[in-house]
């Protein structure tokens, strides 16, 4: 009973908060709820849960300021829930150091999908800060950080230095969305006016080179105006 | 604001321009006809001015500029300014006066004009919000009617039962969160202050975004494909062409009776990015296809009790949006069946590093 995964949802609309709480216990988790944000860091702080289901709208004070105050000490993945208004907020949450988001209207198969690939990623990078065996699998694609080499059905790809460090950036944060920004500071270090085209063209090129189709893209995922998200096959 | 500047200096350029034509005519016919009552041409410069130009002061000013004119030039004594005879006073007068009547004439008709109008999208907003209430009653109805159920009759009801019944609440729900969605993204493009944020949009992200969100509502519907192998960009909102791209896909599934292919294509033509979504299915008729993506918007004639997951609203959108991005959108049946929907937005402009 007691390795259950504690999973922190912090909401103040009741009703989302009794679903979620109901969806979590019903599929094997410990959930904790707290409907402010100071109730919801009392909890973190008493609990230390594995996971954090944030909404980004709380009455007492912001979400960002929230993930800001778990950050400072903590790498406790957040997934943010949030409306629809705009991208920016998405961003900002995840540039703040949240994991993931979801938009709200959502499904339940959708959260519980996240909550699962995000807890089997964080479980892997918070050991050795890598996988096991240097290697990340996702379905028919292998991914050897040693060797810097990327096999797919057991074939090599070959990718280009920045094609390479891109998807192995990707591969290791599996399930967090990584903005744009983020993924350029990472790569390139520096950012000027045509660095989201860039980063855009070598993502164009390793889709090609893994030959994703839209539609049929099991590996990467596009945040339309947000940034990009290596998906876990396996879910 | 800008606006008014623009219509204030249009209307001055109306009344000096009017008013030197006649000037100038005035002369030459005096000067050859030698006629000396000129002063009726200037009742009618007033007029024209009165009619091209806003409210009352315009006409006004050109009555009395008029009469200054007809007096100095055009009347006994030739050049000077003379009011002391009494014909030139009284043409005076009667030139002000029916400059006056026909301003406040021609505002009136201009301000009933415009009263008509707003009237008229006043009663399509009215129209529109009254379908859309409707359409948002009628899932309410089952969410709300089916939970009471349920609730009230918990162990009367057998789990087949009761889960068929929550399959109808999930059903409705979707349908009531595509539906606000569609609002949302219309209140976006219809206000005029919101500008909507145009950013460059990778073709094939958006094309697999919107299709990974199709077969999550549809995932029995295969979606042919067909996209250049080039890098093309577009300038655009992806989350509303993402929109317009899946209204567009969900509205074959949902009437093209028959359809046993549903494709994608996209192309790039001139300067633009060209988007058709084919099906071969059965179509529509020819009558309906004028209004099909305003149709939503007249639904007066028929009631729309069977209409609920007819039209919706999401063609309406997807007009707005395109048309909110400065392209077209049409539609058009194809002679072996099924119907063409099509839409082009420009490719972002080349970089100008």
């Amino acid at each position: 009973m007691s390795n259950k995964y504690k999973i922190l949802i912090v909401e103040d609309e009741e009703n989302i908060l009794k679903f979620v709480t109901a969806l979590f216990e019903a599929n094997g988790y410990q959930a904790l709820t707290a409907n402010t944000a100071e109730l919801g860091l009392l909890m973190f702080t008493s609990h230390m849960p594995d996971l954090i289901i944030l909404d980004l709208g709380l009455p007492d004070f912001d979400g960002i300021q929230f993930i800001k105050a778990i950050r400072k000490d903590f790498l406790t993945p957040i997934i943010v829930l949030s409306a629809r208004s705009g991208e920016s907020d998405k961003v900002e949450a995840l540039d703040t150091g949240a994991n993931d988001y979801v938009t709200k209207p959502f499904g339940s198969a959708e959260l519980l999908a996240r909550v699962r690939t995000i807890l089997r990623s964080s479980r892997h990078s918070c050991e050795e800060g890598k996988f096991p065996g240097g290697k990340f699998t996702s379905g028919c694609m292998v991914i050897d950080y040693d060797s810097r080499r990327i096999y797919l059905d057991d074939a090599e790809i070959k990718l280009t230095q920045t094609e390479f460090n891109i998807l192995a950036l990707l591969s290791e944060h599996c399930g967090k969305v990584l903005t744009y920004s983020a993924i350029i500071k990472e790569i390139w270090g520096y950012s000027d006016s045509g660095s989201i085209k860039k980063l855009q063209v070598n993502m164009a090129n390793i889709r090609r080179k893994l030959m994703l189709k839209p539609g049929e893209n099991k590996y990467i995922s596009n945040e339309l105006g947000i940034g990009y998200k290596m998906k876990n096959e396996n879910d | 604001m800008n606006n008014n500047r623009k219509q204030l200096i249009h209307d001055i350029g109306i009344t000096v321009f009017i008013l030197i034509v006649y000037f100038l005519i005035s002369l030459v016919i005096q000067n050859i006809f030698n006629i000396q009552s000129i002063s009726p041409m200037f009742v009618l410069a007033s007029f024209l001015v009165a009619l091209f130009t806003n409210g009352y002061w315009f006409g006004i000013v050109a009555a009395i500029v008029s009469v200054l004119l007809v007096n100095y030039a055009f009347t006994f004594p030739y050049f000077v300014f003379n009011f002391t005879m009494v014909e030139n006073l009284m043409s005076a007068i009667i030139l002000i006066f029916v400059t006056i009547v026909t301003s406040t004439m021609t505002t009136e008709i201009k301000r009933q004009e415009e009263i008509k109008y707003q009237a008229e999208k006043e009663k399509t907003r009215a129209n529109l919000l009254r379908s859309v209430s409707h359409d948002l009653r009628t899932p309410l109805t089952t969410i709300y009617g089916s939970a009471s159920t349920i609730i009230e009759n918990y162990d009367a009801l057998s789990d087949e039962k009761k889960l068929d019944i929550l399959n109808g609440i999930q059903n409705d729900s979707k349908w009531l969160v595509r539906m606000v969605e569609n609002l949302l993204s219309i209140t976006r493009v219809d206000s005029s202050n919101i500008k909507l944020i145009k950013n460059p949009v990778v073709i094939d992200e958006l094309v697999d975004s919107a299709l990974a969100k199709f077969k999550k509502n549809y995932p029995d519907c295969a979606v042919e494909l067909s996209i250049p192998d080039d890098f093309v960009v577009i300038s655009a909102d992806a989350m509303l062409i993402e929109q317009v791209l899946l209204n567009l896909l969900e509205n074959a599934v949902q009437h093209a009776k028959g359809m046993t292919r549903l494709m994608l294509k996209i192309s790039v033509v001139d300067s633009k990015a060209v988007f058709e979504v084919i099906d071969n299915g059965c179509g529509i008729e020819k009558y309906k296809l004028k209004d099909i993506f305003t149709g939503y918007y007249k639904t007066d004639d028929e009631p729309s009790e069977n209409q609920k997951r007819c039209m919706g609203i999401g063609l309406s959108v997807c007009e707005a949006i395109i048309r909110a991005h400065g392209g077209e959108i049409s539609a058009r049946n194809v002679k072996k069946g099924g119907m063409i929907f099509r839409f082009s937005l420009d490719l972002e402009e080349a970089e100008n590093e």
